[in-house]
This record gives C-alpha cells, sequence and structure tokens, in this order.
C-alpha cells in the first residue's frame, strides 16, 4: 500500500536541496537512494481493529502537502560548554566523517515511505554531539515551521561516560493556508555508559500533519531516556523506540498527549531487549476532549539472548468528553524466560468519587476536574529534566484546559 | 450558631427503580454540639451523610435540608437578612461546602499528582470566594480566575491566587497538623496517596479543622483506627468542637470513640428513619442490648 508519489519530486529535486546546502557527495547519494526507495516502500503499519483502520495514512495527499524546494523555518539552539549543537548543514564541515559513518545508521531511510521521503528531503535539523566525558544540561533547540512543508533530521551521538539532557520543541510560525506536513527523524547513537534525555515537545498548528519517528541505540551500561509531547497538529504519527543493544542498558520512554477538536493522535513506544540485564520503563498519559481520538501500540520485545530481562509498560487514556475514542495496544514479545515484565492499559473518565472529593470540599467541578487532569500528567512532568520543557508542558496543559 | 436542619428526608437511589433508601430522616444539630448517629448496616447512615453534602448518586424524592446561619458564623463576615437560611439541595456539593458543611469520607478519595498543600490551599481560597459570592453576589472575579490559569501548577498550585497566600497557609497548615500530631511530610505529599487507612482518617480531621466548617459529618471516622490514632483523631474532633464551635454529626458503629468523643446526643437509625434519640447513655445502653432491642422498641410502640 504505497503512496502516491508527488509529481513535483524527482531527482532533480533532491539534488537542487543538496546543492544548495554545498553538501558532501555521500550525502546526496544517501537522499537520491531514499528517494529511489520510495517506488517500493510501504507507509508504516497502524493499528487496526475489526472494522477499523485506525489511522488512514492513505489519504494524506502528498502531492499538494509536499512541496520540497520551499521549506523554511527559524530555528534557536543553545548549548552549554563543552557539547556540539549545531544545525545539520554546518556541521557537515567540520563533523563530516562522523556524520557520514552515523547518519541513518539507527534510522535506516528505507524503513518505510515516510523515513525514506524525510532523507531525501530534510533541509533542517541539528547534530548533537557529546565527546567522552562531558556532562551537558539543557541543550535547547527551538523550532518554528514556517512553511507547507518541513523535514527535519536530528542526530545525536553521545561518547563513552558522557550525559545529556536535550529539550526540542516545535511550533507554528507565519501562517500557510491550507495542510501543512511536518516530518521529524532523530536518531541516538548512545555510547557506552553515556546517558541521554531527549525531551520533545511539539505544538504545531491544527492544519499540520505530523510524522515523527525517534530511535535510539543503546550501547553497554548506557541510558536513554524519551520524553514525548503531543498537543499539536490536525494528525500526529509518533513513534518513539530504543533498541537496547548493549549489556545491562536501559531506557524509558514516557509519553504524554492531549487531543481536542478533531485532533487525532496515533502514538506508539517500542523497545527491543536484545542484550542481558536491560531494563524498560514505558509511560504513556493522554487526555482526550471534544471528538479527538489516539490510538496507542506500545511493543516489549524481548529477545532470545536477552537474559535477566526487566521490562515495565503503562497507558492510561483519560476522556474528557463522551465523543473522544481512544484504543489501546500494549504488546509484550518475550523469547526469554528469563524476564520480568509487566504490561497495562487503561481508558476512562475523571473518576467521580475523585470528583466529589474535591468538589466537597469547596472546589467548583471544573476547577477540580482541572486540578485531576493536571495530576494526571504528573508523572510524566516528574520525569522531565529540562526545567523549561516541564514549565512549558505544563503551561499548555493548563492553557488547554481552560 | 448555625444549624442544619433535616425535615422528613426521603431519598433512593438515582437510577431507573433505585432502591429507597432514606424514609422520612428528621435530624437537627447546632453549631457546638456533638452528635453521634448510630445504626446497622444499610439503615441509611452513610446515605444520610451523602446527601447533606450533595452526593450525585441520590435522589431526594421529599423533605428538606436547612442550613440557618447566625451573625458570628463566618466571623468578622457579616451576613445580609436575607441570607441566613439556605435550602442546601438547591446547592452545589461545593457552595454547600462553602456555607460551611463538611463531610468526613468513610474512604477518602486518593488523588495522585495533586499535593495535600496544593489541594488544601485551593479549596481555602475556593471556599472564601464561593462564600463571598453566595452571601452578596459577587461574580466580578471571573477574570481573575481565567488569568490566574496560567499560573497553575499541580505541584504548588496558583502561586499568587487567591485570599490566603501560600506562606500564610504554610504557617495555618503546620500549625493545624501540630494539633493532630501529624508529620510534616504529609504536606508534599500526593493527597491520601498511599497513606495508611488511619492517616487518612486524619487527614479528613485535619481538613476540617483549616476549612472551618460550621457543621461537620464525619462518616465513620473511627473504623479502622488503633488506639494511637484514635486518640489523635478524637483530639481533633474535641478541637473542632471547642476552638471552631464547630457541631458535630458522627456516624459510627461503635461505642469505642464515643469514649473520647463525647455526645450530647445519640441517635438511632433503623431502615431508613430515626427511630429513637437520646443522651450519651444510649449509645452505652444500645452497646449492652444490640439493635435488636431498639427494633423491638420501635416496632411494638407502632
Amino acid at each position: 500500500m504505497s503512496a502516491q508519489l508527488p509529481a513535483n519530486l524527482s531527482a532533480e529535486t533532491v539534488r537542487e536541496i543538496s546543492d544548495a546546502r554545498d553538501e558532501p557527495e555521500w550525502l546526496l547519494e544517501a537522499r537520491l537512494e531514499a528517494l529511489e526507495a520510495l517506488d517500493e516502500l510501504e507507509l508504516p503499519d497502524v493499528i487496526q481493529t475489526p472494522g477499523r483502520r485506525w489511522t488512514n495514512l492513505e489519504a494524506l495527499d502528498f502531492e499538494s502537502l509536499v512541496d520540497p524546494l520551499n521549506q523554511a523555518d527559524e530555528t534557536t539552539r543553545e548549548s552549554p560548554e563543552g557539547v556540539v549543537v549545531l544545525p545539520f548543514t554546518e556541521a557537515l564541515d567540520e563533523y563530516g566523517d562522523l556524520i557520514e559513518e552515523r547518519f541513518g545508521s539507527v534510522v535506516a531511510p528505507e524503513s518505510n515511505y515516510l523515513t525514506a521521503l524525510s532523507a531525501a528531503l530534510f533541509t533542517t535539523g541539528t547534530f548533537i554531539y557529546v565527546p567522552e566525558g562531558v556532562d551537558a544540561e539543557d541543550v535547547k533547540i527551538r523550532a518554528e515551521m514556517n512553511s507547507r512543508s518541513l523535514f527535519s533530521h536530528t542526530l545525536v551521538v553521545t561518547e563513552k561516560s558522557s550525559s545529556v539532557t536535550i529539550l526540542e520543541a516545535v511550533e507554528s510560525g507565519d501562517s500557510v493556508d491550507d495542510a501543512r506536513y511536518f516530518s521529524n527523524l532523530v536518531e541516538i547513537d548512545a555510547g557506552e555508559n553515556s546517558y541521554v534525555q531527549y525531551g520533545s515537545l511539539q505544538n504545531l498548528d491544527e492544519e499540520t500533519y505530523t510524522y515523527s519517528l525517534k530511535r535510539a541505540d543503546a550501547d553497554t551500561y548506557s541510558t536513554v531516556n524519551w520524553i514525548e509531547g503531543n498537543l499539536g497538529s490536525r494528525l500526529t504519527r509518533s513513534d518513539v523506540e530504543t533498541e537496547l543493544n548493549g549489556e545491562a542498558s536501559e531506557t524509558k520512554i514516557v509519553g504524554a498527549f492531549f487531543g481536542h477538536d478533531d485532533q487525532h493522535l496515533d502514538v506508539n513506544a517500542r523497545v527491543w531487549h536484545k542484550a542481558e540485564n536491560t531494563t524498560a520503563d514505558l509511560v504513556t498519559r493522554g487526555v482526550l476532549d471534544d471528538e479527538a481520538r489516539s490510538v496507542y501500540e506500545g511493543v516489549q520485545d524481548v529477545g532470545r539472548d536477552a537474559w535477566s530481562t526487566n521490562s515495565y509498560q503503562r497507558e492510561n487514556t483519560l476522556m474528557l468528553s463522551d465523543q473522544s475514542e481512544a484504543d489501546a495496544s500494549p504488546k509484550l514479545i518475550i523469547n526469554n524466560h528469563d524476564t520480568e515484565a509487566s504490561h497495562a492499559a487503561s481508558v476512562g473518565q475523571v473518576d467521580a468519587e475523585d470528583l466529589f472529593y474535591m468538589v466537597s470540599r469547596s472546589i467548583p467541578e471544573e476547577q477540580a476536574r482541572n486540578m485531576l487532569v493536571e495530576g494526571f500528567f504528573v508523572p510524566v512532568l516528574e520525569e522531565i529534566a529540562v526545567d523549561e520543557f516541564r514549565d512549558d508542558l505544563e503551561e499548555l496543559i493548563a492553557a488547554r484546559l481552560r | 450558631m448555625a444549624t442544619l436542619e433535616i425535615k422528613n428526608l426521603h431519598a433512593r437511589v438515582a437510577e431507573e427503580d433505585g432502591e429507597q433508601i432514606l424514609r422520612g430522616v428528621d435530624l437537627e444539630v447546632k453549631s457546638g454540639e456533638i452528635h453521634a448517629l448510630m445504626g446497622p448496616n444499610g439503615s441509611g447512615k452513610s446515605t444520610t451523610s451523602k446527601i447533606i453534602a450533595g452526593h450525585p448518586a441520590y435522589e431526594v424524592t421529599d423533605g428538606e435540608i436547612l442550613l440557618h446561619l447566625e451573625d458570628d458564623d463566618f466571623g468578622d463576615v457579616e451576613i445580609p437578612d436575607d441570607a441566613r437560611t439556605w435550602n442546601l439541595l438547591e446547592l452545589e456539593p461545593n457552595e454547600r461546602a462553602a456555607l460551611g458543611i463538611f463531610l468526613g469520607f468513610q474512604y477518602p478519595a486518593e488523588i495522585e499528582g495533586v499535593t495535600m498543600t496544593n489541594f488544601l490551599r485551593t479549596a481555602l481560597n475556593a471556599k472564601i470566594d464561593e462564600r463571598e459570592e453566595l452571601l452578596f453576589g459577587e461574580d466580578d472575579d471571573e477574570e481573575a480566575e481565567e488569568e490566574a490559569g496560567y499560573d497553575t501548577s499541580p505541584m504548588e498550585g496558583n502561586v499568587d491566587d487567591g485570599e490566603v497566600g501560600v506562606a500564610e497557609f504554610q504557617k495555618l497548615l503546620k500549625e493545624k497538623m501540630d494539633l493532630l500530631d501529624m508529620d510534616e511530610k504529609f504536606m508534599q505529599r500526593y493527597l491520601n496517596a498511599g497513606f495508611s487507612g488511619g492517616e487518612k482518617k486524619q487527614n479528613e480531621v485535619l481538613q476540617a479543622a483549616i476549612l472551618e466548617p460550621s457543621i461537620a459529618v464525619l462518616d465513620e471516622i473511627d473504623s479502622g483506627l488503633d488506639i494511637d490514632r484514635l486518640q489523635d483523631v478524637s483530639k481533633g474532633i474535641n478541637a473542632l468542637r471547642d476552638e471552631q464551635g464547630t457541631g458535630i454529626l458522627q456516624i459510627t458503629h461503635y461505642q469505642r470513640i464515643l469514649e473520647y468523643v463525647e455526645p450530647d446526643h445519640v441517635h438511632i437509625m433503623l431502615d431508613g428513619k430515626v427511630v429513637k434519640s437520646g443522651d450519651a447513655s444510649l449509645a452505652s445502653e444500645l452497646e449492652d442490648k444490640g439493635y435488636d432491642w431498639v427494633r423491638e422498641e420501635v416496632y411494638e410502640a407502632a
């Protein structure tokens, strides 16, 4: 079920993008390969329940959504001492060899139709490099999307025994009539005994269709923690994934979403345990109001060699209206018996007894409900290391409630 | 002095063919008095307490609940003449609370993500605002509420919102916690989350102490408490009466707590009605003779 290749998309377009950015030959080749692969590739899988295909990616009209030569964004990058945080293009001058080696090594451009499209056309994104032993806090990247379509590619490389906390926020700038498309690929190559927290806050306008795939390769004794916040977009497809490839590596995939009006959220968290003594904790909390819909898939895949695995997964969706809809599929695949694992999902409304308890203490019903919803997100907020990210997310949640 | 007056209260479960639970409850509780409401399981004690507070699961089919207020009930706040008698059944639960009704829950809700401090300060400020509005019809703080929304935080609450500021509230809370022998660590914990049964009950009394109700209805506040905790809770209840003049309606199965919180009046409920009232000696008599004695007496007389 591959999508129709946009007529305005050709090798010529890709060359033009690459030339304008004065890219090395290898990157142009990688883009062209991705472009070529489009013919054969499928859209990413979506959850299906009897009689229903939850997210209809086929309906996306790429021909009108994708305008490859007019991409525009305004991005600011704040970086503490000792860590390299550069726009992707600028980074090629100094870190070309490293980027050539790692680009596409975690998220293969040919993973699916949308990743290939992104790899062929990306014009923005960030390269983050944390040298051995460096501790860096509060890398902040704030992007504003100012065009019909925008493709972003971010690569994070952490060397041995380094650590970094990152916030990536994206919102809409100049308004464009009609629908828009935002694509965001993030790769993390976490070196031995390194620590990464990657926080992402997506608050694009509700004319935007967003596709995002973030994946980490966690080496021995490394920890990769993801915080994924989705409040914007008309449709969001978000996949956050960690491969625990190194012994004793760990990951947390923590997600928060809050949909309203007729927003559609397709959020997914996946972990592959591929080595001994690995630990994963997947926590997602979502709230839906009005006619918003959400679909969640969480996968814990414990491989044959993953002895002594710990793997936990919880997903809770809170519905604030009768018209909202949610589906959740937590999946546990175990190929090694030496595993401690749990998975659970729930979909429900604000608890009537909780609400009555608060109201009986003088708090007006709507305020009480809002406090309960804000409290519902606290387990996610508590995980966030970058203060500014926590403040922003709290503020957006509060604003949406009122 | 406030008076809670329950007259001929009939109520049923609010659903199709919902069971009739209350069949004519009459009861009057005044500020400064301690009443014990006793009765076997299913006699309608808890339902009575929930209906006073306005629980949506019940529908009142007959009778009324009135709250009469007098001059000194809200400290310095003057109560207009036309705002001295309230029909509680016409008010929302939060409005009833604002006028001084407090329900201590048998099973308090556990609420993750909302700290005690945030919850109680929000409640206290909401109570003051709502009471203003009910007494004087002021409704000009809507705008302020909307603005305040952006400064909110699940951890701390609206930092600069409300009558009672953070510092002032912390002081008040500490004072009340000392009285109840509660550890200060509770202040930053989430509301009842992970509290032991006894801690939850202590917390109910603490909330009453902060909100200073005119009438507190305490639903089985004594159940499941060890002796130390029972004494702490009892001390708290007596302080509500002695220091704030709160009227207490205490629902209990057991004589035990009445040794520490001596009631002025004891009422016995059977089959959805108050069938017998007396002084503290009625509770001891009941302990000796059991509910069958009451049942026989009541139905024979009828």
